[in-house]
């Protein structure tokens, strides 16, 4: 069975299996270059939040999936990613580690052991269950 | 050496392209009633604060720290008014009430289990739609307060009266759809739009 490299909560049940690199997005301006560069549909993005505003444009310009580093399915993006049926993993965390992301506890070293670990990984998205999102290793 | 303060038509402008992240001039013109929007994006563009691509305008790195310093330039006498204070506060309660009824309209429980709510329970869809109403309707007080302040606020309740109308009239989509300016859009536009003008962080 293929390495389940993070998990967290799947925002809605579906069969989409999206596959890509993942790619993360700090700031808008990532989005802006990412939409120009034509390749969006080439990668899983990456972001800290759940109230990571930004993403809204990739989105609507058919991102294929996206992993969260906290927020909940609720949260505004939730909301956006069922909108458009975008498979969508929300407060992702490690398998092979401790880490665990709690509201308002949570230090920059959380985010960026999980950016530095899965940025670049060729991985597909497990989002079959109702309530565990999972980012599996594909490459 | 600091940048100078964005006066109020930039302002204006610049928060509209920074609340829809991807926004074509028409739309500013229209939502803003900016007379030359166009000459106002070149502007903000040679400041850096937008970049145009794909026939859209997108706010840069740089747009959300010049705004969040104009915004306490221009809404000095806003942040200082005592009666807006408990306003705001209750926002925050009608907010989380409104995301879960949001995604009470997306998904059902069914079981225990969140499944895709496929909109053939009119009566469970009508219920929703009331909730909506009736969160929206809680907002009034709040609107007209910014109203009094900044007459641009005044656009809000129309937009949600429009898209409330619509959604009466049957076009459903108007409630949650990302493309239109359905309830969720202006809600979520309002909601980021406030937190600026308050120079609050949004809650995660």
């Amino acid at each position: 069975m293929a390495e389940v490299l993070a998990e967290g909560y799947n925002v809605f049940d579906t069969a989409k299996s999206p596959s890509g690199t993942i790619k993360y997005l700090s700031a808008p301006a990532d989005v802006i270059n990412l939409i120009k560069s034509g390749k969006l549909q080439e990668h899983i993005l990456l972001v800290r939040g759940g109230t990571t505003t930004f993403l809204a444009p990739a989105l609507s310009m058919g991102a294929i999936g996206v992993i969260t580093m906290s927020g909940a399915p609720e949260s505004h993006l939730g909301i956006l990613s069922r909108e458009f049926q975008t498979p969508c993993v929300m407060t992702a965390y490690l398998t092979d580690s401790d880490s665990r992301y709690v509201v308002g506890q949570t230090g920059d070293e959380h985010f960026e052991e999980i950016a530095k670990a899965l940025d670049g990984r060729k991985v597909r998205l497990d989002c079959t269950d109702h309530e565990v999102g999972r980012v599996v290793a594909d490459d | 050496m600091t940048a100078p303060v964005l006066d109020k038509t930039d302002y204006d402008v610049l928060n509209v392209v920074a609340l829809k992240k991807m926004v074509a001039a028409e739309v500013v013109a229209a939502d803003t009633g900016t007379a030359d929007v166009e000459s106002v994006l070149a502007r903000l563009e040679e400041r850096g604060l937008i970049v145009v691509a794909a026939g859209a305008a997108f706010p840069t790195d740089d747009a959300e720290p010049a705004l969040a310093a104009a915004a306490a330039h221009h809404y000095a006498a806003v942040r200082e008014d005592a009666g807006l204070a408990p306003l705001v506060d209750r926002f925050e309660t009608v907010n989380a009430q409104f995301l879960t009824t949001m995604s009470s309209w997306q998904q059902i429980d069914v079981g225990g289990r969140r499944v895709t709510n496929d909109h053939s329970d009119a009566e469970y869809d009508g219920k929703v739609i009331a909730r909506l109403d009736k969160l929206v309707q809680r907002l009034g007080p709040l609107l007209d307060a910014l109203a009094g302040h900044d007459p641009r606020f005044g656009a809000y309740p129309r937009r949600f009266a429009a898209a409330l109308d619509g959604i009466d009239a049957g076009r459903h989509e108007l409630v949650s759809a990302p493309t239109l300016d359905s309830v969720h859009n202006v809600w979520f536009e309002f909601h980021e739009d406030l937190l600026r003008t308050l120079g609050r962080a949004r809650v995660e």
